[in-house]
């Protein structure tokens, strides 16, 4: 009996086991597939690896533009208490807490399941909201562009739109490299959502980093004299290109009137945003004599000794009369053609260089093309065809008119005087990654000897006579440039205004240039808006702080004396010529040639040193524009010129310091 | 209750009281009053008993302590690479949820770093400081190798 149950028993236990080895089998051998696929279905999620877009930054690795992740905080109404989020969030966010409440309690009631409580949080605040221990707070990590330095070089880096995709700027152009490509990644997942494993399913590719040819340094100077130049002289807009015209690499360019990438203008093409450096050609005016006296001493047997008739001041073709802006030089040699920017001169000169020939420099020059710098919307600028000019078509551009350039081909075209006669393409982007990104082969355009001696001619140019005297003159160093003033033509009255594009071109040292400057402001009027006024201030700021920054050499010897002679109005190089029609086109006198020149300059009293300290000295001599040698520490005891004695120019005042 | 109190009262026998009580055995524990149900309690000896010592049993028991115990320690072994995994887990992607919100904070303090190194930013601080731009005559750079005090230096 006893043994009889103990079998029924044990068979019971027996099957009871079978059952179990039986689901057993069925759940981990039979349908083990179907169950890890649900199981990994529920413990597995896929989330998106963001790939950050790459830097920008200048040549001397200083970030101009950089991504850094933000949060953007979001709830669910639904599902949480309003009175604690509200509370909670509030506090932590510094929001009003009854208008938070609002808020949750609207959502609410419109049945919405998302709401964004707060955007663009940093790190820090994202971070202590991530710890809450309250349910139903989300965060989305997200990456916004930030530009640490304002509004510095806005025009050539641009911004991104809503989606981080570039839409000006070398963001735009270059945004297939700095735009990385997101990966996505598995992650293992408990019954809480924590993350107990990852397993990279697709590998981010992360935005390249961009570097830059341009000097923030030099670009904040750009842009600051630019500023204050078109402040003072009523400009409009104005543009600066600093460029080395050996390798093309464009130190600074600066558009004026500026905008702030981190709050851009929200109107449809607002004026700020264009960038005058390269998007929005004009005449040159004067500043373009020198490639026609470039061409002259390729083509023609004119030298810059060659005697031009430049007659009484006019000139008079196919019944159209050109003016010189100041009387009438008469017979000069052609480096005084430059110097003097005569208008009949140059003229001359185009005839002598013929329509083919002009045409052919002017495009060898790069005129008429684009440069290929990697900013969006460059102009080729406007240069008819020869098929298309006409009788006075020579005449206008050989003085510059007729033709509608850019600033950057500007300083090109100055580089091919500057290099020894190569045309070198301008360059922005020094490396895109760990790439260093070559220019174009340079093309020959003039021969060396023509290059130098354009250089010698453009000296005279800041010399005394010249046009660009003395604002373009640099302490310590030799300069060449041209001046430039062109009226703006109304195409709505068809006649030239009174206001004028003021440029400057020039490029130091003049033994062997190290860079190119062109500055150019337009909507100048009036006497001080001639380029000698207006822009050459410009020039001389920017080139003497670049050559500083640059560390290059003087090549004027520092305690030479120089000649300070009375200052005259700046000579004039205005030109006018009508663009449509040949009716005799009479020139408005500009400028009043009667007016008192104002009393020769004395050089500066030396201020008395003696018993300041050496912050004191420097800081005295520097607001006073004078250069001080020091030697030793301490007290000023000893200078040399000693106090109140006239300072000649470029002589250094020495002070010896002691305890 | 037909107790034989009651029988014998109803018999005409007489009282409780009156009728002679009966001798109780030992092993009759007391009767319940008014009741003719009585316990009886059964004394039983087992002091004489002893265990035999069952030596194959105790193996048996202390096997099957064995058994159990190497299960155990088996089991844990099977699980224990998958729960410390588990846990190591949890502290990986701990870290590199710090790693990532150290990267974040470097990135956002570079941001601070580039901002108050901007060009107009030191300028603004120069100007405050009565600073202006060296010329190019006035900036002297110090060798390294030559602790000449005579060079001037500014701090």
């Amino acid at each position: 009996m006893a043994e009889r149950r103990l079998i029924v028993l044990v068979s019971g236990v027996l099957l009871w086991g079978a059952a179990i080895f039986y689901t057993l089998v069925k759940l981990q051998i039979v349908h083990h597939r179907e169950y890890a696929a649900i199981a990994r279905a529920r413990q597995e999620v896929v989330v998106p690896i963001p790939a950050p877009r790459g830097s920008i930054f200048d040549r001397t690795g200083s970030p101009l533009a950089m991504s850094v992740p933000v949060d953007t905080v979001h709830i669910n109404p639904l599902k949480i208490d309003p009175i604690i989020a509200a509370g909670i969030l509030s506090a932590k966010l510094h929001q009003d807490k009854n208008e938070l409440y609002r808020r949750i309690l609207a959502a609410r009631d419109n049945r919405r399941g998302y709401l964004v409580v707060a955007r663009n949080l940093g790190w820090e605040e994202g971070d202590d909201l991530s710890h809450l221990p309250v349910d139903g707070i989300a965060l989305d990590r997200q990456s916004q562009r930030h530009y640490p330095k304002g509004a510095l070089a806005a025009h050539v880096l641009g911004t991104v739109n809503f989606e981080g995709k570039g839409d000006a700027g070398v963001e735009q152009t270059l945004d297939q490299y700095l735009r990385g490509t997101p990966g996505a990644q598995r992650v293992l997942t408990d019954v809480q959502r924590r993350w107990i494993d990852t397993e990279t399913a697709v590998a981010p590719k992360p935005g390249l980093p961009v570097t830059l040819t341009i000097d923030e340094r030099l670009q904040f100077v750009a842009e600051r004299e630019l500023a204050a130049a078109a402040a003072a002289h009523g400009a409009s807009s104005g543009s600066v290109v600093v460029m080395n015209p050996h390798t093309g690499e464009i130190l600074a360019l600066a558009s004026y009137p500026v905008y702030d990438p981190n709050a851009p203008p929200e109107a449809a093409n607002p004026p700020q945003r264009e960038n005058h450096a390269t998007g929005v050609p004009f005449e040159p005016g004067s500043v373009f004599k020198v490639i026609t006296l470039s061409a002259a001493l390729e083509t023609t047997r004119l030298r810059p000794e060659s005697i031009i008739d430049c007659g009484r001041g006019s000139i008079t073709l196919f019944g159209r009369t050109i003016h010189e802006a100041h009387g009438g030089y008469g017979t000069i040699p052609m480096a005084q053609v430059l110097a003097r920017s005569s208008n009949v001169g140059a003229i001359r000169v185009g005839m002598t260089v013929g329509q083919q020939n002009m045409y052919d420099y002017v495009r060898r020059f790069g005129f008429g093309q684009k440069t290929g710098v990697p900013l969006p919307g460059e102009s080729r600028g406007r240069l008819r065809p020869l098929s298309r000019w006409s009788k006075v078509s020579l005449a206008s551009v050989s003085m510059g008119q007729e033709i509608s350039v850019t600033t950057v081909q500007l300083a090109q075209a100055a580089s091919v005087v500057a290099n020894g006669g190569l045309l070198v393409r301008p360059r922005l982007v020094l490396k895109i990654g760990d790439r260093t990104v070559n220019g174009d082969p340079p093309i020959r355009v003039v021969r060396p000897e023509t290059a130098i001696t354009m250089r010698q001619m453009m000296e005279g140019v800041v010399m005394p006579g010249g046009t660009g005297y003395p604002e373009a003159r640099l302490e310590g160093y030799s300069v060449g440039g041209k001046t430039g003033s062109a009226q703006i033509y109304d195409p709505a009255s068809h006649r030239y205004t009174h206001y004028y594009n003021g440029s400057f071109l020039g490029f130091a040292p003049l033994t062997n240039p190290a860079i190119v400057v062109v500055a150019t402001l337009n909507g100048t009027h009036g006497n001080l808006g001639f380029g000698g006024r207006a822009a050459a201030p410009v020039f001389h700021a920017v080139a003497q702080e670049a050559l500083r920054v640059l560390d290059v050499p003087k090549d004027i010897p520092e305690q030479a004396p120089v000649e300070v002679a009375a200052i005259k109005p700046a000579p004039s190089d205005l030109a006018i010529a009508s663009l449509e029609s040949l009716e005799p086109n009479i020139l408005e006198e500009e400028g009043d040639e009667d007016a008192d020149a104002p009393p020769a300059a004395a050089g500066p009293k030396v201020p008395d040193f003696r018993g300041k300290n050496m912050r004191a000295v420097l800081a005295q001599a520097a607001s006073m524009g004078l250069s001080v040698l020091p030697d030793g520490s301490g007290i000023a005891r000893v200078q040399f010129p000693p106090a109140g004695a006239t300072l000649r120019q470029g002589e250094r005042i020495r002070v010896r310091f002691a305890r | 209750m037909a107790t034989q109190p009651n029988y014998a009262y109803r018999a005409g026998l007489g009282t409780a009281e009156e009728l002679p009580r009966p001798r109780r055995r030992a092993f009759e524990l007391r009767a319940l009053p008014h009741e003719s149900v009585f316990f009886y309690r059964k004394a039983i000896d087992n002091s004489r008993l002893v265990r035999e010592s069952d030596p194959q049993s105790r193996g048996a028991c202390w096997s099957a302590i064995g058994v159990a115990g190497i299960v155990v320690a088996l089991l844990f072994g099977v699980l224990a690479p998958s729960v410390a995994d588990t846990l190591s887990g949890y502290k990986l992607q701990s870290l590199r949820a710090e790693e990532q919100r150290l990267l974040d904070e470097r990135r956002t303090l570079e941001l601070a770093v580039a901002e108050r190194l901007s060009p107009e930013h030191l300028a603004r601080l120069a100007g405050r400081q009565n600073l202006v731009t060296p010329r190019s005559g006035q900036v002297l750079r110090l060798e390294s190798d030559r602790p000449d005090s005579s060079v001037a230096m500014v701090k």
